[in-house]
């Protein structure tokens, strides 16, 4: 029991102590911000004429600072790649927490929208005070022109309420094409909404300089309740309508240390200033680290490869090698393909099956052919060579279509030579990063932390077995010849691999070691990898799991 | 982009709307806006389009995920017959019904969103796109592919691997020699 919840401390701990360091940072936040509105000296007359609202919507506001802040980061994937690779900066649990970063990216959009939703309604009510408990004594403090103006108006005339509702439109258009179902059958839709962000970027940068909170900025000379001579009373705040005095109590409290004073003469009226903004301490750095990134990445990608050869393999997979000047990547990394004469705009990511070497240069991909892009693009790439090609054989000139790569990123498959012991369970196609983790075991393993690998390969059909049927035979040669190589020993089974009875097995051949579960492949297979990885603890094995994803 | 569904698009956009304007009624009733009415109204349309805009209509290739417990909403969209299956009518249905909500502040957006959601609809509409209810007969059972051998027909003791290996009908190249363990 204590061994199992071992496991699934090192599976689950990390990334629920981030979450809930997180959640609680934006709990401080909310309050803070919403308790310094609240009894803030400054804010008194504010408070006064617009209650809880002002309140909520500005503790909201603080929250979006800082999660449009966060929202930025993890999506730096060419810095996530850089700490994944520097393992002297990262430990191995850090690193595993950056294979949850999509997740934290989606956990910031989704607490954006929340809080926007709560924002929003806040400054409905607000613009309501604004119109109705229009002041005649502290007009300074004012939104509204008159009393009693349409609030509607407000939304329209002043530039925090024309950003604000565009900034809503935008959020409303990327909110709505992300969920899983869209992301998954129409792609497209989720990619060019997405990249409205930089809109709502802008937009929210020009909403908080609008300046319409103010906060008192005199209030050694005017303090709050404090008597003017010349007035019978203080405000002017039609009761009924208004927000009631909600920390009158408080008040007094301070207020009765003045007791002996009596009470305080106004020396001026109060002088209301506009709030200084945080937004663009909150923003801006994320921001431009984000755009350099992609600046980078631009000038990175901007050379095309050079196609060296392009393979056809059975089940609808094509094998492309491809050379770059200064190329570099490590196994298990993944690049970005975009193609011109494919689509203009549209680019795919795809797992590099064989990693360039300091002997040689080319590395390679295997394409799984299933939408109208990977279609088109074999279409490209295999052209009918009957008409030209046999007239001059040894002059075959392919003319390969342009393209262009970005990247090499980092993906959770780094990690297999981390580990003494590595479990990797692939699902079709998803063998992919497994097969650069093989191919760079061919060449040099013992530089390596990595002694014994368990590679389980998942295949609908026979005939997918082809598609890496080279590598296959090498890795079998290498271990027939008799080289010392803790390496695999080779089985087909037909049908569902009986994984808890694997695991068991892998647990009692490696005892009280820490074996690396990796899995690239289908929803169902990667959560029973993931249950079992918590679960068993047999022998004193903990099992550590790390989940390749694809979308 | 050829490819797109826009109704698949135009739906979400329709539930999210319903949700916003019913947030911006209920919103509008309890600050006690001048016109609360129009809040009232917002609330109830909201409501009514967040109930017709639950159950997922059936793609047009591939499988639809269907949201949880829709079936029962859709056994009553699909109830509606024309009225519901063609999306000018829903085009026009959520422009009519936006309209009253930008009387007051608070459902504005509601009236926006909703705008911008029955356009996306016109636009499924022009593509000749149709709702339909998923059917439960949607999803087989993963089927094995063709090239993995029959199972023996004949009961132990069998011939050797060998013979076994000629029989098969499927043509390998002979790239790979594995043992296949029963």
């Amino acid at each position: 029991m204590a061994l199992s919840c071992r496991s699934w401390l090192s599976n689950e701990g990390g990334k629920h102590l981030f979450l809930l360091f997180w959640l609680s940072v934006n709990v401080l936040l909310f309050w803070k911000t919403f308790r310094l509105y609240y009894y803030g000296t400054q804010y008194y007359y504010l408070h006064r004429m617009l209650g809880l609202g002002l309140c909520i919507s500005r503790a909201s506001a603080s929250v979006l600072n800082m999660n449009c802040s966060l929202v930025l980061l993890p999506m730096c994937r060419t810095l996530l790649a850089f700490l994944r690779g520097s393992k002297k900066v990262m430990s191995r649990k850090a690193r595993r927490l950056l294979d949850k970063s999509k997740t934290f990216h989606v956990t910031c959009g989704f607490t954006i929208c929340l809080f926007s939703v709560v924002h929003v309604a806040a400054h409905m009510v607000n613009a309501l005070n604004f119109s109705l408990c229009y002041s005649e004594d502290f007009p300074a403090l004012n939104v509204a022109h008159y009393r009693d103006e349409d609030p509607r108006r407000f939304l329209f005339t002043t530039l925090p309420g024309v950003t604000g509702f565009f900034m809503v439109l935008v959020l409303f258009l990327m909110c709505t094409s992300s969920s899983y179902s869209l992301r998954f059958s129409n792609f497209d839709v989720f990619w060019y909404t997405h990249n409205l962000f930089i809109v709502f970027y802008i937009l929210l940068l020009l909403h908080v300089t609008g300046g319409m909170l103010k906060y008192q900025a005199n209030l050694d000379q005017h303090l709050p309740g404090c008597i003017n001579p010349n007035k019978t009373s203080i405000d002017h705040f039609p009761m009924s309508k208004c927000p009631a005095e909600p920390f009158l109590e408080v008040y007094t409290e301070s207020e009765s240390g003045m007791e002996n004073n009596s009470k305080k003469i106004c020396n001026e009226a109060p002088k209301f200033q506009s709030n200084l903004q945080e937004t663009w301490f909150w923003v801006t750095g994320p921001l431009c680290l984000y755009c350099a990134e992609r600046l980078y990445r631009y000038i990175r990608s901007n050379k095309p490869v050079t196609i060296v050869s392009v393979n056809s393999h059975p089940c609808d997979v094509i094998e492309l090698r491809m050379v770059k000047e200064n190329f570099r990547a490590r196994p298990g990394q993944y690049i970005v393909l975009h193609c011109p004469s494919v689509s203009t705009f549209e680019s795919h990511p795809f797992t590099l099956t064989t990693s360039p070497t300091e002997n040689r240069g080319t590395f390679g991909i295997h394409i799984r052919v299933l939408g109208d892009w990977t279609e088109r693009f074999r279409e490209l790439l295999l052209l009918d060579p009957n008409l030209d090609t046999e007239i001059l054989p040894i002059l075959q000139q392919r003319t390969y279509p342009k393209l262009y790569i970005d990247g090499p990123f980092g993906s959770p498959s780094e990690e297999v030579f981390n580990y003494e012991v590595s479990l990797c369970v692939a699902g079709g196609i998803g063998v992919t990063p497994f097969a650069s983790v093989l191919n760079t075991l061919l060449n040099d393993w013992k530089q390596y932390k990595l002694r014994r690998l368990y590679f389980i390969w998942i295949c609908k059909e026979i005939q997918s077995f082809f598609w890496f049927a080279d590598l296959l035979c090498i890795l079998h040669d290498k271990h027939l010849s008799g080289e010392k190589y803790q390496a695999l020993n080779s089985r087909l089974i037909i049908g569902k691999p009986r994984l808890k009875l694997l695991f068991g097995e892998i647990a009692k051949c490696n005892r009280q070691k820490c074996v690396g579960v990796f899995c690239c492949g289908p929803n169902k297979l990667s959560k029973e990898l993931h249950k079992l990885s918590n679960k068993i603890c047999s022998h004193g094995t903990q099992f550590e799991y790390n989940k390749e994803s694809f979308s | 982009m050829g490819q797109i569904e826009w109704a698949m698009w135009a739906n979400e956009q329709a539930l999210a709307s319903g949700l916003i304007l019913l947030i911006g009624g209920v919103v509008g009733v309890a600050g006690q806006f001048r016109d609360w009415e129009f809040a009232a109204y917002g609330v109830a349309a909201g409501v009514f389009v967040i109930l017709l805009e639950y159950p997922r209509g059936k793609r047009r290739k591939g499988t639809t995920m269907e949201r949880p417990g829709q079936w029962f909403l859709a056994a009553v969209v699909k109830l509606f017959g024309p009225l519901t299956r063609n999306y000018y009518v829903r085009a026009i249905l959520h422009a009519c019904l936006a309209v009253p909500g930008g009387f007051i502040l608070p459902t504005v957006l509601g009236t926006v969103n909703l705008g911008i959601a029955s356009l996306i609809y016109l636009l499924a509409a022009f593509r000749k796109e149709e709702w339909r209810p998923i059917q439960a007969a949607q999803t087989q059972k993963g089927h094995v592919g063709k090239s993995i051998h029959q199972p023996p027909t004949n009961p132990p003791p069998r011939p050797p691997a060998e013979h076994r290996r000629k029989q098969m009908d499927d043509g390998r190249t002979g790239a790979i020699e594995v043992t296949a363990t029963p």
